[in-house]
């Protein structure tokens, strides 16, 4: 068990296999919510794509929000219930953080998109926000050291940053082919920048998981040394 | 010497101005000639001519014509030629393969598109052939407006036509529509409005219909069936011509392969078997059709893709098929004859032949017995011109006499006589055109063209004599000599037009090769020569801690390297002031990263991230404006951002923030000249005529509205005087400037104040010219530039706290990359883009009406290159002159400085280079794209023109700035 100390007191401790568990559990999620969508009710993301990002993030969102809640680092001080609550102060700040960065990178403006942005955004959020929102509340120094530093003090900051940058790194990505001239329904805005978030999040599931055990095992050499 | 005493004496002298001039000077001269080289093999160009063929030219000629008298009364007589048809009706199927018209057992295997036109393949069955089918063959390049281009005026158009028609597509050289106005022929046309474009006055009666849009198969095709049929019953027409469009977009959206293309060629098809019944019925002796010919024609053909415009196969293979209407009395010797014939699937036998697209204009001019166009080079093809019948029973040279003479034999004689004339006006349009044209032909062809002429114009003597000896004894020379005489016509026409070719339509591969390869050394030149530069920096700076390359330096290389890469694909290059936005927009998100992680200048990130937008509104503007001009943006309605005019406030707004942004700019201008000790003098001076020209703009704008009656005075004063006082001020600041460089003194300290001043008073001399040519939104785009560029020089500070140790040029790449695709932006966002109908014309005539070239050219690339190419260039140096180096000595900082200067100028350059490259080999590549004429060549010349005007800039800076 790594147990380390920072500035701001002890840091719970998590399992490695717990948390690869918990990597599988949200992948699993992911899929099978882009699954239901696809099966029960007849949409997908490039015929509905408001309805169906709505869908994922309804689904993802509070996914997030039960099983970060129970990550929170200020054990003591705050309960389950409010953890899990701040998760939606989380979701609405970082809607409004990802909206303006969407807008910035050349997303359209218009009301027509509205929705659309609004809904992605908040897709968005929960990859990015609601993770640390529930795990850290308001502590600034704790957003610091995982959104901007490179250095991992926990496996938490493992788990929160890596899925968070695969999902910023792959919409980022996900935005290269909509200006092709190829006519297709999924070059619209935000089609496209929605399937590469979501696989970009995946890979930052695996290569979180990758890392844990990698530093797991380190570790554990270091002990048996 | 020793080793460092050597170094410390190189950076002496590389600091200095004659050093860095040299090196930029040869630089621009190798940019210079790599763009030459390869715009000598790229970018053909042909002068247009404004000379016309008259009747009365013929005169001049060796040959035998028409009596003049009777000409002189009758102008249906013709004057060139006898007339050999009466109509002719033309009906153009834009894209049409040749495998859609000629039988499938032509080709290797049979096709579903293959044998869907019946009509022409019974037609041209039929014993006793008066119709055939022809594989014609076009020259690239292959889209429509070109070929029309070709086909009407017999000549090679190419990229650049220089005339008169800049910008206008109306055809000013002499071409077949307009002879046949001329000598009275009267023409209808309906269909494609590309016609009307070309020919805006010289139809008739024209029915156009729209023809951008490509998803919109029929508009074209029901115009043109509803039209069509009436006019064949009516004799008011000599000539109609019928454009359908059908088959050209179904290829476009579906391909070739596909349902809705069978489904237009089986309604083409119909149409053309009701077409010939018509004309079939009125056919007899008298009747309206009783001497007509019918073409059915494509303008090129289409891959199956459905793609054209470029030289391969199957986009210059498209079809001919003629039918003469009257039958002839026998057919072709058959040396002239090239036809092969098999037999189709219904067991008829069918004969195909070919024709060059070129021949067309000279073809129609000879059977209709019009001019042929000056400008044309082509050679009157002897089986479509022996299809008409009236070809067979002329006789030239003796009309009363000549029983003794069998069909064939006054056959060769009339085609003798008309190649005669087609030969003497292709050789008088070569001369003509080597001796007026910038870029003639060489000597050493055009003593070879003349060889071959006056071998023609001898045996033609030779000619002469055998049917004046026919007409008295006997004739038994004359058939051979004929042969031999068309055949030494042949061989000239044949070598002019190879000789044409090979100057109008063949890409040069091998100097496209070398202008290549000299601008890939110049890069090379210019990255050992920011190492080395770096060497020498590496003197002056402190090392310590480790060698990091940091995460924006890296990023700065692949922005610069997926921007470049970016242009091998048509969309990216449309969307390229979009790409640039969002790059520029991610560089200033991974500052604002970077920012918060040290804690500091957070305002300043923030502030250039929220501007990235606002350039980007400017953007979609400008390409709802491009919209509207390109057909190739319409798919993009969605991208563009629509502005609602119908509120008042925002009117209001949109009047007011220019006059605001003003202020706000002279206001930062007159901050900057008070608070700066080292402002003095000329500074001062400049500083104050920009002020004053500023306020003088706010007023041009202020008596544009509506404070004011309009009165002459008032509107001479806004539209005349203010903006020539305007330029009258620029010019004196350079020259202030210029002087001030002159005999200024040599200064031992306190120079990079000097440069900040320097570059402020540099730039604000520019800027009025500049932001009264660009209009209102002029002071806006200036105003965000002088944000973005100074958060750019505010958050390059960041990376300075860092203990580590960097390479000068590292440290100075994210900068200068970022400040090259701001200048990308403010490009694009300033109302440009890369195409020809993007120059904004209107500016070239502020201040002025009437027409002066040089005076307009330079007011124009004032406003085209003004914000992105200028300005930038000229502010660079406050990227250094802002960076102090307090822990280099006093005595140190000066060389390093001046090195240091030099080396950002070189990086600019080199991200400047870096794109010009790739668009080359993007148009290297997508030579034969269909896009190229369109798109990839304009982007070519922007990119050439402004590499080239940015190392002009970079070496006169390099005067201006290094001591």
């Amino acid at each position: 068990m790594d147990t380390l100390i920072s500035e701001n007191g002890v840091f719970l401790p998590i399992p490695p296999l717990q948390a690869v568990r918990l990597h599988f559990i949200l992948g699993t999620i992911l899929v099978l919510t882009f699954m239901v969508a696809h099966t029960f009710f007849p949409i997908n993301l490039i015929t509905h794509p408001t309805q169906t990002l709505f869908i994922i993030w309804g689904i993802v969102g509070p996914v997030l929000m039960i099983l970060f809640g129970h990550l929170r680092q200020d054990m003591e001080q705050c309960s389950y219930f409010r953890a899990a609550g701040r998760g939606y102060v989380g979701l609405v700040a970082g809607a409004i953080v990802n909206a303006l960065g969407a807008i910035i990178l050349g997303a359209p403006v218009g009301f027509e998109y509205f929705t659309k942005t609004l809904n992605w955004s908040l897709l968005m959020s929960s990859f990015t926000f609601v993770p640390a929102a529930c795990a850290f509340g308001s502590a600034w120094s704790h957003w610091h050291r995982v959104f901007a530093e490179t250095k991992a003090f926990s496996f938490i900051d493992y788990m929160i940053r890596l899925p968070a940058y695969g999902a910023v790194i792959g919409a980022w990505f996900g935005a290269w082919p909509m200006p092709l001239d190829w006519e297709r329904p999924w070059q619209e805005w935000p089609i496209c920048v929605s399937y590469g978030a979501m696989v970009g999040y995946l890979m930052g599931l695996v290569a979180s998981s990758v890392c844990i055990i990698f530093h797991n095992r380190r570790q554990q050499h270091l002990k048996g040394e | 010497m020793s080793k460092s005493g050597e170094v410390s004496w190189k950076s002496e002298n590389l600091g200095k101005r004659r050093w860095a001039f040299v090196v930029f000077l040869g630089i621009l001269i190798l940019h210079g000639l790599a763009i030459l080289v390869f715009t000598r093999g790229f970018l053909l160009t042909r002068t247009e001519l404004s000379q016309y063929s008259h009747c009365s030219d013929i005169q001049q000629s060796p040959c035998f014509s028409p009596p003049q008298d009777d000409q002189m009364v009758n102008h249906s007589k013709g004057c060139w030629t006898k007339p050999a048809v009466d109509r002719i009706v033309i009906i153009v199927l834009d894209a049409l393969r040749y495998d859609f018209v000629a039988p499938s057992t032509f080709f290797d295997e049979k096709k579903p598109w293959m044998d869907r036109l019946q009509v022409l393949h019974k037609l041209a069955s039929q014993p006793g052939s008066f119709a055939k089918i022809f594989k014609a063959i076009a020259d690239p390049p292959t889209t429509s407006l070109q070929r029309l281009k070709g086909l009407t005026t017999g000549g090679l158009p190419t990229f650049i036509d220089v005339g008169n028609s800049f910008g206008a597509p109306a055809i000013i050289e002499d071409n077949l529509i307009f002879q046949m106005a001329k000598n009275g022929k009267r023409v209808v046309m309906m269909g494609d409005d590309t016609w009307v474009q070309l020919f805006p006055q010289h139809f008739n009666i024209s029915h156009p219909f729209p023809s951008f849009n490509v998803k919109d198969l029929d508009t074209v095709d029901n115009g043109c069936i509803e039209h069509l049929f009436p006019y064949l019953y009516q004799e008011d027409w000599d000539v109609l011509i019928a454009h359908f469009l059908g088959v050209d977009h179904a290829g476009h959206i579906f391909g070739v392969d596909s349902t809705e293309m069978i489904e237009k060629l089986e309604q083409y098809n119909g149409i053309l078997e009701k077409v010939v019944d018509v004309m079939e019925s009125q056919s007899g002796p008298g009747g309206l059709h009783e001497n007509t010919l019918l073409l059915v024609m494509g303008d090129h053909g289409q891959t199956i893709n459905g793609d054209h415009g470029g030289g391969a196969p199957e986009e210059v293979e498209t079809s001919l098929f003629a039918m003469s209407l009257q039958k002839n009395p026998s057919s072709l010797p058959s040396e002239t004859d090239s036809s092969s014939c098999r037999l189709d699937t219904e067991k008829r036998k069918i004969c195909t032949s070919s024709i060059e697209q070129l021949d067309f204009s000279a073809t129609v001019s000879a059977l209709l017995g019009i001019p042929y166009p000056f400008g044309s080079i082509g050679r009157v093809n002897p089986e479509l011109y022996a299809l008409a019948a009236g070809t067979w029973n002329l006789d030239i040279f003796n009309p009363e006499s000549g029983i003794n003479l069998s069909g064939s034999e006054r056959w060769m004689q009339n085609y003798v006589n008309v190649l005669c004339m087609n030969t003497w006006q292709v050789k008088r349009y070569i001369d003509v055109y080597s001796a007026s044209s910038v870029i003639g032909f060489s000597d050493k062809d055009m003593s070879h063209v003349s060889d071959l002429y006056a071998q023609a114009h001898d045996n033609w003597l030779h000619t002469k004599e055998a049917v004046l000896n026919c007409k008295s004894e006997s004739c038994s020379t004359l058939l051979p000599q004929l042969k031999k005489q068309v055949e030494t016509y042949s061989n000239f026409l044949s070598s002019i037009t190879a000789l044409a070719r090979s100057k109008w339509t063949e890409f040069n591969l091998k100097m496209m090769g070398t202008g290549l390869c000299i601008l890939v050394l110049s890069l090379f030149v210019h990255i050992f020569t920011i190492k080395k530069l770096d060497k020498l920096c590496s003197c002056y700076l402190p090392r310590g801690g480790d060698f990091v390359v940091s995460f924006e330096a890296i990023f700065a290389y692949a922005a610069v390297l997926i921007r470049s890469f970016s242009f091998l694909s048509n969309s990216f290059i449309l969307e390229e002031g979009k790409t640039a936005s969002f790059l520029l927009a991610t560089a200033g998100m991974l500052q604002l990263r970077h920012a918060i992680v040290k804690k500091k200048m957070f305002l300043e990130g923030l502030l250039f991230v929220l501007v990235v937008p606002l350039l980007r509104f400017g953007i979609e503007l400008g390409q709802s404006k491009q919209a509207v001009n390109s057909l190739f943006l319409m798919s993009f309605a969605s991208w563009t951002v629509s502005v609602d005019n119908g509120s008042n406030l925002w009117i209001y707004v949109a009047d007011i923030l220019p006059f605001l942004a003003l202020v706000i700019l002279a206001y930062i201008l007159y901050y900057k000249s008070i608070t700066h000790s080292s402002c003095r003098g000329i500074f001062k001076l400049v500083a104050i005529g920009t002020i004053f020209a500023s306020s003088l703009i706010a007023l041009a704008w202020a008596l544009d509205g509506n404070l004011f009656s309009p009165s002459t005075v008032i509107v001479d004063i806004k539209a005349y005087w203010i903006p020539r006082i305007i330029y009258v001020i620029g010019l004196l600041q350079l020259f202030l400037l210029a002087i001030s460089q002159l005999f200024g003194k040599e200064k031992t300290s306190g120079w990079e104040e000097d440069t900040i001043v320097k570059a402020t008073a540099m730039l604000s001399a520019w800027s009025s010219t500049i932001i009264i040519l660009s209009g209102k939104q002029g002071p806006l785009v200036a105003l965000a530039a002088v944000i973005q560029g100074w958060c750019v020089i505010r958050l390059m500070t960041l990376e300075r706290a860092k203990n580590d140790y960097y390479d000068s040029s590292t440290s100075y790449s994210s900068p200068v990359a970022k400040w090259s695709l701001l200048a990308v932006c403010l490009f694009f966002c300033t109302g440009h883009w890369c195409a020809f109908d993007g120059l904004r014309y209107a500016s070239a005539f502020v201040g002025f009406d009437e027409f002066n070239l040089i005076r307009q050219a330079a007011l124009l690339t004032i406003d085209t290159f003004g914000f992105s190419h200028i300005l930038p260039v000229m502010g660079l140096p406050l990227i250094v002159a802002c960076r102090r180096h307090p822990e280099v000595q006093a005595e140190k900082r000066k060389p390093l400085f001046f090195l240091q200067l030099c080396q950002v100028y070189l990086i600019y350059g080199l991200t400047m280079a870096i794109s010009m490259t790739l668009t080359i080999i993007c148009v290297t590549i997508q030579r034969r794209h269909l896009m190229v004429w369109g798109l990839f060549a304009p982007k070519f010349v922007f990119d050439a023109v402004g590499l080239l005007l940015t190392d002009l800039f970079i070496c006169l800076a390099s005067l201006y700035y290094f001591a």
